[in-house]
């Protein structure tokens, strides 16, 4: 807690970059695992109704 | 598998650009904190990802109950969507919470009621996803989910509650609870400005991220009634 | 053994069939002992429920001593936590178990298909839990007594007791009788039941160590009233929700 006595803000521009990292690091890993498991359902969708087609 | 609306596109190219203007108003508009430094900019998104993590379970505790009531399956991936979303944000919440509170408090974690409410959260939605994963059967993985994101959601202001009076009969030795506590800061009216467009950001983003997760859910529901189907 | 194991459920069921479209609360009320009842009366027949719960809560506390080492001046600020810690393990282990017993014999289908109130069962099932567990309390807290040497015969202390198991098996039997239904049983009940008692056990906790300091009471009612409020607002709620739980 030095800096509360030292002259100008405190360096703490590695701690903000750390921080947004992590924001757009979870936000982006989220958007990829929404898309990956968009195309592995679409996949078994197709599977399956292709399925469906062949019993009729 | 309908081909994504117009609406949906729309929304999602306003999404990005507002998450671009508000990613600059906090890096080259929002002035310098005097005492802590750069890591204050972390606050802006920090708070809106709290918000949007609330919002999500709240979301899902409300829908919950409309399932309940109405026993409509859309509810109930309605729900599911919610509280996936909520968790993806309130975890941005508190790891980000923990890179700022390293400089500013000297610690990466104490036990403020804050902080420990949040990650009681995140651990109820976690269950909520294991109970689900546990039911085979949709019907009744609904029920139950509505359930739990109910009970969950009810127990989170009493969580706070406890942890707050907690902590005032035993004071932290790091850093004050008190209002004015350390790493407490005024807002200058441009800081103001960016906190509140972040926030707006924020509940933009969910939207488009829910509207994008129903979707999902529903096509997942497709392919599970199919298998029901089949049997396989 | 076997056969002994297929008649348990029988005269329970008659009991409840037996109530023929009753005047509302009276129904109610005769549905309600019927089920605590039944549920005491397997208990008396095995006695497995409350023996495992019992000799679980005495191996916890036995492994407290060790990890904690309890000598005389921690033992009287850590008892309160060693309790409640005690309480809900042995808890999950009752509550896992009457429920496991109602699914796994088909005597939860039995009740559902017998003409009573869902409630009923609801507040049937969690009067036999809290039973179960004030029984492991009244055997607990005089022998960690007798092992400590520490008074916990005070009536703050009790009426704490009381309010936590209530708000305790109040949850517990509603998310019991969820866990139960899933693939992942066991497991999953305490994971489902612990982040969601959180507020309980800090209210039980603060208070019985309270009272066992001899805090000022100002201090102690704020906890008082939050396991109050705690308990009236689950009851209510279970009691809402249950109906969903054992639909089918």
């Amino acid at each position: 807690m030095l800096f509360f006595l030292q002259e100008g803000p405190a360096q703490t521009g590695n701690y903000m970059i750390a921080g947004y990292v992590v924001i757009f690091g979870v936000m982006a890993l989220y958007l990829v695992s929404l898309i990956v498991r968009r195309r592995n359902s679409i996949q078994d969708l197709e599977t399956l109704q292709s399925l469906e087609e062949k019993e009729k | 598998m309908a081909s994504k609306p117009v609406a949906l596109k729309i929304l999602d190219i306003i999404t990005i650009l507002l998450l671009l203007v508000a990613t600059g108003l906090v890096f080259f508009f929002a002035p310098l904190e005097r005492v802590m430094g750069l890591v204050q900019k972390v606050f802006y998104f920090h708070v809106a990802a709290g918000w949007v993590g609330m919002l999500g379970f709240l979301v899902a505790a409300m829908v919950g109950g409309i399932y309940l009531a109405r026993g409509e399956r859309k509810w109930d991936i309605v729900g599911l969507a919610s509280v996936e979303i909520g968790m993806a944000f309130a975890f941005i919440n508190v790891v980000t919470g923990s890179i700022w509170a390293r400089p500013i408090w000297n610690t990466w974690w104490t036990w403020d009621p804050r902080l420990t409410t949040a990650t009681i959260m995140l651990l109820i939605y976690a269950a909520y996803l294991m109970l689900r994963s546990g039911i085979e059967d949709p019907d009744r993985r609904a029920r139950f989910g509505a359930v739990y994101a109910i009970v969950g959601f009810i127990s989170v202001p009493l969580t706070f509650f406890s942890a707050r009076l907690f902590r005032t009969i035993h004071p932290v030795v790091i850093g004050t609870n008190q209002p004015g506590a350390e790493g407490a800061f005024d807002m200058t009216a441009d800081m103001r400005l960016v906190f509140f467009f972040s926030l707006f950001t924020f509940s933009v983003i969910f939207v488009d991220l829910l509207w994008h997760r129903i979707r999902l859910g529903q096509l997942q529901d497709q392919v599970e009634q199919l298998k029901l189907k089949f049997n396989v | 053994m076997e056969t002994q194991k297929i008649e348990k459920p029988a005269p329970m069921i008659e009991t409840v069939l037996s109530i023929e479209s009753p005047p509302a609360r009276a129904g109610f009320l005769r549905a309600l002992g019927a089920i605590i009842w039944k549920d005491l009366a397997a208990e008396l027949r095995s006695r497995e429920l409350l023996s495992a719960m019992l000799v679980f809560a005495l191996l916890v506390i036995l492994i407290f001593n060790f990890a904690l080492e309890l000598d005389a001046q921690t033992r009287y600020n850590v008892a309160a936590g060693v309790l409640w810690v005690t309480f809900a393990f042995a808890g999950t282990l009752g509550l896992n178990r009457s429920m496991a017993m109602e699914k796994d014999r088909g005597c939860l289908d039995g009740l559902l298909l017998a003409p009573v109130d869902r409630s009923a069962i609801y507040f049937g099932k969690m009067f036999g839990n809290l039973i179960f567990m004030l029984l492991v309390e009244v055997i607990v807290l005089p022998v960690y007594s007798l092992l400590y040497n520490v008074n916990l015969f005070q009536p703050g202390l009790i009426v704490v007791t009381l309010l936590g198991s209530m708000g305790y098996v109040a949850v517990g039997t509603l998310l019991a009788s969820m866990a139960v239904q899933t693939r992942t049983r066991d497991i999953l009940l305490p994971i489902l039941l612990f982040p969601v008692m959180i507020p309980l056990f800090i209210a039980a906790v603060k208070a019985s160590g309270g009272f066992l300091q001899g805090i000022p009471m100002d201090e102690i009612w704020p906890w008082l009233n939050l396991l109050l409020v705690y308990d009236v607002v689950f009851i209510a709620v279970a009691f809402m929700v249950f109906d969903y739980i054992v639909e089918e």
